[in-house]
């Protein structure tokens, strides 16, 4: 993508569960933020684009009440579905078309206001699936239990990617679980479904994030040092469970195969400084270096017990700690890119892994990862 | 293979989520003061001096923070209205008005079901719901902090 | 610059209100599968795909798109779900414009459904669309959000019941020779008139039906536009603007705060024209598609489009200014009045539009139109889109 569109404003809400605030006035924190961050006004901004649930958010056309809070006002505005890493998607072919040059990218999420799980059972057809209770959790151990049966790993392996992202969240000022979890607790945890338990679980909370994104022309219009989009890719795998591949993860390598090409990435683990991930489970977190193709099939097992993926490794995996210690559902992923970000500018403060030049941010999205979008941000070349 | 008739099922389903909307700080103040004091409240924007309700904590258009509240009058002047003659689920039995109403020390327009009209002859009705009518608010004795906890009733 | 992008095949379902037949993926891949045939294009050679839906509550299971991605041969490709209210039609068309304006594919099916069919009560999901704290408990809906747009036109233009109703009888009359149109019955003004109040002043003949239908849309770069075909629709311009959600706020009558005016669509159009070269609408627009599911609303568009002066759509649509041999048609298709299933009533406007130019629109055809507009509507009146769509490049 040869560096057209940059990251150069980047704003967080703290994700905590139960926030007192309403749905717009998180929107307007985090849209106010990355303008302040990105040192421009809305009047710089030409476009906007959100990404939201309609039925997380509890209105059938949420933007109706969400899109000017989000800085929409008398802007073009638009807004994508399924994730909040799709409004990042859609951003960058607006202003890789060279009609637009600054947009305003914001996703949210209120997992507190609503029950997540019966939102997503509504998300399976009413014929077959919708009466077995399924939902986006239990489904997840048809996934990890595929992913044993041809790859049996210990226990203590996901059970050491818990430790490390709620160690890492330490942190990041912005995740509300900062306590540390030992191995122990992690497999003495409630099981949910087995072999899921409570701690290998994403926690569901509140929250937003925003991004301002430019083109190459506009960067030196902003006062924040870019983060270049070089390389994104986004796929969706089939909707029935039984007709895919449940022990691995093909939307993430589908998307990921889109990116390297674009960003020229031919060894992602040589290339690749740091990676956040929206990890779905634990598991999912090591089925994700797999698709990622930082390691082969059935070995992400090995990254973890080499300790490769720790804040001291060869390539840490969430040093933000991850959806594991804070996912706003929706938006989970969109603060992965906004954390990965800010891994490339040197801002990630106590969490901030050393010499950063080239970050990938992923997310899952859908009944287990039924779709996925990967992004690659470097620094300028 | 074999022609046959087939019939065609549907499987009955309904969407049952319960939400609960945290109305935030702003919004809260409002209702409270509602249902404590019969007071309606706006939220004054303190760069282009809008007064909005609903009042929210910020101004969409100037995108800045916004709390300086203004006591608002209890009569204010018809925007907008529509006499509702038909059926809808969940919504009350008709007839009944629905009147968009800019209070007075407001400088948005607040929607509420418009009392005490005879709604069966339109074209009277019409005659004194119009845009430019002037209505009370008339507040219920038991309010529970809800918007439908006053009405507006046209005067004269 | 961005690259041109042309609409190189198109796929309509007819528009009814119940499709008890098919399951909604199934319903989409009637469409696709229609503009795949129209394109002469195989699924293989789609490389992305946009869904266009709207509120999920319509048709029962959320995050329907994803139960499609079979019905669009997306699997393994990449496919995202716009989604902006009554506007996602036009917005899912802007977005497929943007996956080839930015280089980044050559070409890119857009398609959606809408079943609302299988909901009892539409304006029930309609109502739930409001702010839970404020108008939700008001008893709002998609109706009488339209009847204070049309009694603020009325007041301040003098815009009269029967104007509106004339808008009504000219869709109705243009619906007949519409194939795929849900209601296909002539209407008299005394019909229009007659018919019962439901949100005063809106009657029954001045709103759109529920209707269920699926709509696909194929777009193509330059490049690969010249090898499939002689006479594609270009994609000239595209605009869209977003007010604000409280139409209280919108009670002034200055530019954007007019709820009965359409200042925000003036905005989106003017992008548009200025993209593709209009200066002067009313006489470089051959032939527009406009999302007007009641009456009052075609009046406001015609005006923010520019074919008119403001406050004069009424009175020109009297004259039959916008008949089919009128000075410039507006829908000729029969417009959203006739058919309007939600989720992709704005890609039909585009796909109208597209077979208007490229003089495919068979009994509704234009006579030697080649630059058409498609509009869109959603939220609070709040979302406009707008596209230029021209025979010429």
């Amino acid at each position: 993508m040869d560096r057209r569109v940059a990251i150069v404003g980047i704003g967080q809400t703290r994700y905590e569960t139960g926030k007192t605030e309403s749905l717009d006035e998180i929107a307007f924190e985090a849209a106010s933020k990355a303008l302040a961050d990105a040192g421009i006004t809305r009047d710089e901004v030409d476009n906007v684009v959100i990404a939201a649930s309609d039925q997380l958010d509890g209105r059938p056309i949420s933007s109706m009440t969400l899109a000017c809070p989000a800085g929409g006002y008398l802007k073009d505005e638009v807004k994508a579905s399924d994730d909040g890493t799709l409004a990042v998607v859609l951003a960058c072919l607006r202003l890789l078309s060279g009609v637009f040059h600054t947009s305003l990218v914001v996703s949210w999420c209120k997992c507190s206001e609503v029950p997540t799980a019966k939102v997503t059972n509504l998300s399976f057809d009413p014929f077959f699936h919708r009466d077995l209770g399924l939902n986006h959790i239990n489904a997840l151990s048809f996934q990890v239990n595929s992913y044993l049966s041809r790859y049996p790993i210990s226990e203590w392996v996901p059970a050491k990617i818990v430790v490390k992202n709620r160690a890492n969240a330490m942190g990041n000022p912005y995740a509300h679980l900062v306590e540390e979890v030992s191995l122990e607790e992690v497999v003495q945890s409630p099981i949910v479904c087995p072999p899921l338990r409570q701690l290998h679980l994403p926690l569901e909370c509140d929250g937003a994030c925003a991004l301002v994104l430019t083109t190459r022309e506009r960067v030196r219009l902003t006062t924040q040092k870019p983060v270049w989009i070089s390389g994104l890719g986004w796929a969706m795998d089939s909707y029935y469970l039984g007709e895919r591949d449940l022990h691995q993860l093909s939307s993430v390598a589908k998307a990921a195969r889109q990116a390297y090409q674009r960003a020229g990435i031919k060894k992602p683990i040589d290339e690749i400084d740091v990676a956040e991930i929206n990890e779905l489970s634990a598991y999912h977190e090591i089925m994700a270096y797999e698709a990622l193709d930082f390691c082969t099939p059935g070995e992400g097992y090995k990254l973890v017990e080499e300790g490769s993926t720790e804040l001291t490794g060869k390539i840490p995996v969430n040093p933000s700690g991850g959806a594991l210690a804070a996912s706003p559902l929706f938006a989970a992923g969109l603060v992965r890119i906004a954390e990965a970000a800010l891994q490339v500018r040197g801002d990630a403060g106590e969490r901030q892994v050393t010499g950063v030049r080239t970050a990938l941010a992923a997310s899952c999205y859908g009944i287990c990862a039924q779709g996925s979008s990967v992004f690659i941000l470097s620094q300028e070349s | 293979m074999m022609k046959e008739k087939r019939e065609l099922v549907s499987v009955p389903g309904k969407w049952d989520i319960s939400f609960n909307y945290a109305a935030g700080k702003t919004v809260s103040h409002f209702l409270a003061q509602i249902r404590d004091n019969g007071r309606i409240l706006g939220m004054k924007c303190a760069k282009c001096h809008r007064v909005m309700v609903p009042p929210r904590s910020f101004c969409e258009r100037c995108f800045v923070p916004a709390e300086d509240w203004v006591e608002l009058g209890d009569e204010g002047v018809v925007e907008a209205f529509t006499i509702v003659h038909d059926v809808f689920e969940g919504s009350p039995p008709p007839p009944y008005a629905i009147a968009y109403v800019k209070l007075d020390g407001a400088d948005t327009a607040l929607a509420n079901f418009v009392d005490g009209l005879d709604l069966s002859d339109i074209s009277e009705a019409t005659q004194r719901l119009k845009i430019g009518a002037r209505v009370k608010v008339e507040f219920a004795s038991r309010r529970e902090g809800r918007i439908t906890d006053f009405k507006y009733r046209i005067i004269g | 610059m961005a690259r041109n992008v042309a609409i190189v095949g198109i796929g309509q379902t007819n528009y009814t209100t119940l499709r008890n037949d098919v399951t909604y993926p199934e319903l989409v891949f009637e469409a696709v599968t229609k503009a795949l045939s129209d394109a002469s294009m195989s699924i293989d050679e789609i490389e992305a795909v946009v869904f266009s839906l709207a509120p999920t509550s319509l048709v029962g299971v959320d995050a329907m798109e994803r139960w499609c991605i079979d019905a669009v041969g997306a699997k393994g490709k990449p496919f995202m779900r716009v989604n902006t209210g009554g506007a996602t039609g036009g917005s899912a068309a802007q977005a497929g414009y943007f996956h080839i304006a930015s280089a980044f594919f050559d070409t890119v099916l857009v398609v959606g459904a809408e079943k609302q069919g299988d909901t009892p009560d539409t304006q029930l999901i309609l109502n739930q669309i409001w702010d839970p704290r404020f108008e939700r408990a008001v008893a709002l809906n998609a109706i009488n959000m339209s009847s204070f747009q049309a009694v603020r036109h009325m007041h301040k233009y003098g815009t009269t019941e029967q104007q509106m109703a004339m808008v009504s009888v000219r869709d109705h009359k243009n619906a007949l020779n519409n194939p795929h149109a849900h209601i296909r019955q002539a209407v008299s003004l005394e019909d229009v008139l007659a018919s019962r109040v439901v949100c005063w002043p809106l009657k029954l003949l001045d709103c759109c039906p529920r209707s269920s239908g699926a709509c696909a849309v194929i777009m193509a770069s330059e490049g690969r536009t010249r090898k499939l075909m002689q006479r594609p629709a270009w994609i000239k311009g595209i605009g869209a603007t977003t007010n604000t959600y409280y139409m209280g706020d919108k009670m002034e009558t200055e530019m954007f705060n007019d709820h009965g005016d359409w200042d925000e669509l003036a905005l989106a159009a003017e992008h548009a024209y200025r993209m593709a070269g209009i200066s002067n609408p009313a006489k470089q627009i051959d032939v527009a598609e406009i999302y007007g599911p009641f009456s009052c609303l075609e009046i406001a568009a015609v005006e923010a489009l520019g074919f008119c002066p403001k406050g004069q759509g009424g009175k020109f649509e009297e004259q039959g200014f916008f008949n089919m041999t009128g000075e410039l048609p507006v829908n000729p298709s029969g417009g959203a009045l006739c058919s309007n299933p939600i989720a992709v009533t704005g890609l039909v406007r585009v796909a109208e539009a597209a077979l208007q130019v490229t003089g495919r629109a068979e009994g509704r055809q234009v006579n030697g139109a080649k630059t058409a507009v498609a509009t869109a509507i959603g939220g609070s009146l709040q979302f406009h889109t707008a596209m230029v769509i021209s025979a010429n490049l």
